[in-house]
Formats: C-alpha cells, structure tokens, sequence
C-alpha cells in the first residue's frame, strides 16, 4: 500500500525469524557441539533500502518477496561441551526483539489508524 | 507456530534432566538394585534436532538421545554391619556427589525457566500480531 507499511511488514517478519533462532538456542542451551545462532537482518534491511535509491532512473523496486534474511553461526569459544550459547545473552536478546517487534506492531496499528480516519472523513 | 515445539521439546528435555537428577539423590545410598549391584548413577544425552527436517528455516530443537549410566567405578567403604557387605565387610556404594546433584538440578530448573519464558515472548509476539488493524 505505501512504503511505510512495507518497511514495518519486513520488520515484524525479521523479528518473527529472530525469535525462532533466539528460542532455537536457549533451548539448546545445554546440547552438546551445539552453536549460538543469529540472523543477519539489521544489514539486510538496510541494504533494500538503499537499494531503492541508487539512481534516479532505476525503478523503484518493491521488493515484496520477504525477508532473505541469513543465519549467522557464532564461532566464539565454547565451555568444555563446544556450547557456545550465553544464556543471558540471549535471554536479553529476546527481550529486545520481542520489544521491536511489539514497537512495529504499533507503528503499523497507528498507521491502519490513519488510513481509517482519512476514509472516514467527509 | 513450529516455534513452540522448539520451547516444548527443551522443557521436555529439562524436565528428563531433572527426573534423572531426582532419581540419583533419591538413591544416593541404594547399595540393592534389580539389575543387582548398587545404583548407578544415570545422566541424560541431549542432541539437537531440525524441527522441520531439511528446510533452513532456524528451528532447532532438543532431543533426549537416552539415559546413559555413569561410567565411574562404585565407592567401596568398610562398614561390617551393612547387610549388603561382602566377607571382607566392604560395601559397594553409588558413586553420586549429592552436591554435583544439587548443581545440576539447579542448571535444570533455570534452564527450564529460560524456555517457559522464551515460549511466552514468542505467544506474546503472535498476540500483538493478531491484534493489528483492530
């Protein structure tokens, strides 16, 4: 419908993903060669928006097929059971996503506010 | 919402841990078991598990591989009284450190709880979710 909302739909859909790599590694947090996970999603972002404006005579592309976003694997040093997963770590990451996934819901109501009112007017 | 069955299969796990935790302080000093000898003490085999197997799709969940018993040889302690000492009064006893236990059980119990939570954050997303445009 508008950029705005599309932006906000990415993000909701970046932070969907997160929380599946974050739940995926506290509850793996005692498995053995198991590897703290991420998603690469703050630059990926960045870079579709940048994409769109490189030239003036490029089409602005809309880029609709979601998120391809990439899970990074965290190579850092691991206890004696090659677990590298920092409980806190991730307990703070969840909380974090989980804020600016409730942030751009919000954005995203405010603006379904707005188109409302603007139809409503007479 | 394959995202809760990654929470549910490591509350599964935890709480297989803490069975195994309960049933070594439990039997902490059980000198006769069934399959005869004194008890041996028991720990849990986790491995992770693709929640749907082949797509990348970052769901990893936790599998109990099974219940494996401690390879540590049994405490052999005098005590002459003992019904089950051998002609020498020596008696086999499980080697279990009731503090190693207890530190366990904790990790389990907090582990435990980190999911609970993580489960509850990913039901609270989907909430927000299902409440845009109203």
């Amino acid at each position: 419908m508008d950029k705005e909302m599309s932006v906000l739909h990415r993000i909701i859909q970046s932070a969907n993903m997160r929380q599946k790599v974050i739940a995926s590694n506290i509850a793996n947090a005692d498995t053995p060669g198991y590897k703290a996970k991420d998603v690469a999603f703050g630059n990926i972002l960045e870079n579709k928006i940048k994409m769109t404006t490189t030239d003036a005579g490029h089409v602005k592309g809309q880029n609709k097929n979601g998120i391809s976003a990439e899970i990074t694997v965290n190579n850092d040093p691991s206890w004696g059971d090659r677990n590298n997963v920092l409980l806190n770590s991730e307990m703070a990451k969840m909380t974090e996503n989980s804020l600016s996934h409730d942030a751009a819901v919000k954005l995203l109501n405010s603006k379904i506010r707005m188109f409302r009112s603007a139809i409503r007017t007479k | 919402m394959d995202i809760f069955n990654v929470s549910a299969s490591a509350l599964e796990a935890q709480r297989m841990r803490m069975n195994t935790v309960a049933s070594n302080m439990a039997n902490a000093q059980s000198t006769k078991t069934e399959a005869g000898g004194p008890y041996v003490k028991k720990e849990v085999a986790f491995s992770s598990m693709q929640i749907n197997p082949g797509k990348s799709d970052g769901l990893v969940g936790v599998k109990v591989d099974g219940v494996v018993a401690d390879r540590k040889p049994p405490l052999i302690i005098y005590d002459p009284g003992h019904p089950d000492a051998d002609e020498n009064g020596n008696v086999s006893m499980p080697n279990i450190n009731v503090m190693e236990e207890m530190v366990n059980m904790m990790m389990a119990l907090r582990a435990y709880e980190a999911n609970v939570k993580a489960f509850n954050m990913s039901k609270g997303m989907y909430q927000k979710a299902l409440e845009i445009g109203r």
